[in-house]
């Protein structure tokens, strides 16, 4: 069990929500109310209209699922959609090919394995992201989902910011890596300690995606740990009084930041904060230990480092030893392993899976793994806790259902949202792009040889692939009808972070994945050593033999 | 003359529906293709006032050899998602669904007419 456990009063809370929605519903279907009135009813409801059905985002709180929960989000992929299900990169899952009528049902299903799809849209504070690794790496500080929990009970339906000028995103890592691109969000949460050994917070605010890409400055370097809910408090109550509600595109705390000035902004959030009644805002010492305490432990063996079985099976094979080494993070606990899961299997769609995929992941984790798996921000699973002994058949029983790609963080890695597919929104696709890369790099070794290099596609300017943070980011694009993709390169969403730079002009589709080649081989002719990734070489040498590479035939032409 | 179809969602499943010229049906091939635009606002009048029946319908531009909608959004809506084409309008097959798959050429942003509304 580690997993927080809902009380009697969010169980309520969800069947009345699922209730409330049953009756909305009825009254659209009854012509009651417009589709007018009843768009902003099904959004709050993660409840949007697609170009082929209607699509439902359920909320994943800060990315932890256990088996029962995985289990029914693969039921209702089957009884209710087309089989599948797409995560995203806000660590919740899509179901594209939804029924209005059936949506009341989904929701009551959702709300018995406590799950729901509040905060999945509108301008509220939505789902919280947090480190996918948390409780199982040593690096960390401290546990980022009792924080992220408590962020989600004080923000769930907070009247204050229910009606905020735009969505809100908020992102808490308790590592110095950074699996959660904090500065790309409204809020990054970096948990920390002082010099005197206090818990807190480096602050950030106003980073993003979108049209308009900032990273966010830090505007606190250390808070509290205990003042974090009146300290966003004073954040949000600024945002609200002083965000653009006049212009949708300048609406999003970024763009107060940005033209406010970190140093400016700073001192406003102080001054609120400092007027503040903070003590019934802030967490009391005993909720947060009954939080924590909600959790539960993990019931961790005293187990040798090495694992003779592990050795054993991995000098044997040597497809479990790539996947070994490139799908691996260390535990905190010697004898254990987290291990990742991806959903990017050269060929398929990134972030899908099966409900056979789902069952079987949820299956592992239940015997193999206490019970636990984790959304990615890069749309992949984990297994957070599995034991080094129990690795090779965890893994023969994720290569048994295509789950075993070994390509963690590798070119085949691919962030890559819905985009014209299924999103009303896009301009361009962004799986078929993705697909034609993985197939041009699907040898594994060669994968390996290229090393870390991130790519990233989005279907539009939203951003939702966040292309903007990638080492290689795409961005689709409508030139006059037809389908064109934009190239930038030198982005990171890691503790590294960088806004990748557009490159040049737009490629139409078939010439893309060319490109990617052209860039890559470029890397490899110029990088110092083959421990250098292709950001470093990047952001060593600039644009220009990266330029070069992709346009020069075309200038020549 | 710019051929036009009616197109929109249906509400209780989100589908995608054409207007055949007397009922909606779900393939673009069996919708009905106008070359007067006067009717065509007339059956768009008509489906506006069926809300509970159809989300935001519209009118859509259509090739001169009236094979596939102009706009690529609008052909993969009348297709499927390129991911799964075993799944939406294109898992029908056939020589109606192959004519918008192979459709190409220049296209309209968005294939949809009249949405930019001129001030009076």
């Amino acid at each position: 069990m580690s997993l927080y456990a809902y009380d009697q009063i969010d169980r309520e809370m969800l069947a009345d929500r699922a209730a409330e929605f049953r009756g909305q519903v009825a009254r659209r279907l009854s012509g009651d109310i417009s589709e007018d009135q009843f768009k902003p009813l099904r959004l709050m409801n993660g409840l949007y209209l697609q170009l082929h059905a209607y699509m439902l985002r359920v909320a994943i709180p800060y990315g932890a699922l256990d088996g029962r929960q995985l289990r029914a989000l693969a039921a209702i992929s089957r009884d209710f959609d087309k089989g599948y299900g797409h995560f995203t990169t806000r660590t919740n899952i899509q179901f594209h090919w939804i029924r209005l009528k059936d949506a009341p049902d989904i929701l009551d299903r959702l709300a018995a394995v406590d799950l729901h799809a509040i905060q999945t849209s509108g301008n509220c504070i939505r789902n919280v992201t947090a480190d996918p690794y948390a409780g199982a790496t040593a690096e960390e500080i401290d546990d980022p989902r009792v924080w992220s929990e408590a962020i989600r009970q004080w923000s769930t339906f907070h009247p204050e910011f229910t009606y905020l000028p735009r969505k809100f995103k908020i992102a808490v890592t308790g590592s110095a890596k950074d699996r959660t691109a904090a500065r790309a969000h409204d809020i990054g949460l970096k948990l920390t300690r002082n010099r005197e050994g206090q818990l807190g917070f480096e602050v950030m605010v106003g980073g993003g995606m979108g049209r308009t890409p900032y990273l966010g400055p830090t505007i606190r370097q250390f808070l509290p740990a205990r003042s974090l809910l009146s300290y966003l408090t004073a954040i949000l109550r600024v945002y609200n009084r002083l965000g653009r509600r006049d212009n949708i595109y300048k609406a999003r705390i970024k763009i107060l930041v940005a033209s406010t000035g970190a140093e400016e902004f700073a001192r406003l959030v102080e001054a609120e904060w400092a007027a503040l009644d903070q003590a019934p805002i802030d967490l009391p010492d005993l909720e947060l230990a009954r939080i924590r305490t909600a959790f539960g432990v993990v019931p961790f063996e005293t187990l040798p480092a090495r694992s003779d079985v592990f050795e054993a099976a991995r000098a044997a094979d040597p497809a479990l030893a790539r996947f070994a080494r490139n799908n691996l993070a260390p535990h905190k606990r010697s004898g254990y392993a987290i291990v990742n899961i991806s959903l990017k299997a050269p060929g398929e769609t990134p972030g899908d899976a099966t409900a056979a995929q789902m069952e079987a992941v949820a299956a592992v984790a239940e015997r193999y793994g206490q019970d636990d798996i984790r959304v990615t921000h890069a749309q992949n699973l984990v297994l957070p806790h599995v034991k080094l002994d129990d690795l090779p058949v965890v893994f023969a029983e994720l290569q048994r259902h295509g789950l075993a790609t070994p390509n963690l963080d590798l070119v085949t890695d691919i962030i890559a949202c819905p985009g014209l597919d299924y999103c009303a929104l896009a301009n361009a696709r962004a799986i078929p792009i993705a697909q034609d890369i993985a197939r041009r790099f699907a040898a594994p070794d060669r994968a390996e040889a290229i090393g870390e290099l991130k790519v990233k596609i989005s279907g539009c300017i939203n951003a939702c692939g966040h292309h903007h943070a990638g080492h290689i980011g795409i961005l689709g694009v409508d030139k006059k009808g037809e389908e064109f993709y934009q190239l930038s390169l030198g982005g990171s969403g890691a503790e590294d972070a960088s806004l990748a730079a557009i490159l040049g002009p737009a490629l139409p589709a078939d010439q893309v994945a060319p490109a990617v080649e052209a860039l890559v081989d470029a890397y490899l002719g110029l990088r110092s050593d083959p421990a250098e990734r292709f950001l470093d070489t990047y952001r060593r040498l600039g644009p220009a033999p990266f330029k070069e590479a992709v346009y020069a035939d075309a200038h020549q032409a | 003359m710019t051929l036009q179809a009616l197109t929109a969602n249906r509400l209780l499943d989100g589908d995608v529906v054409f207007w055949s010229g007397e009922r909606w049906v779900e393939q673009f091939s069996d919708a009905h293709l106008y070359d007067d635009p006067e009717p065509a606002e007339a059956a768009l009048a008509t489906a506006k006032g069926l809300p509970t029946v159809l989300v935001d319908p519209y009118l859509i531009a259509v090739t001169d050899d009236g094979a596939a909608p102009v706009s690529f959004r609008e052909r993969i809506r009348a297709l499927g998602p390129s991911d799964h084409l075993e799944l939406g309008k294109q898992a029908e097959g056939g020589a109606a669904i192959a004519a918008i798959q192979h459709a190409h050429g220049s296209a309209l942003s968005t294939g949809r007419l009249s949405l930019i509304r001129r001030k009076p």
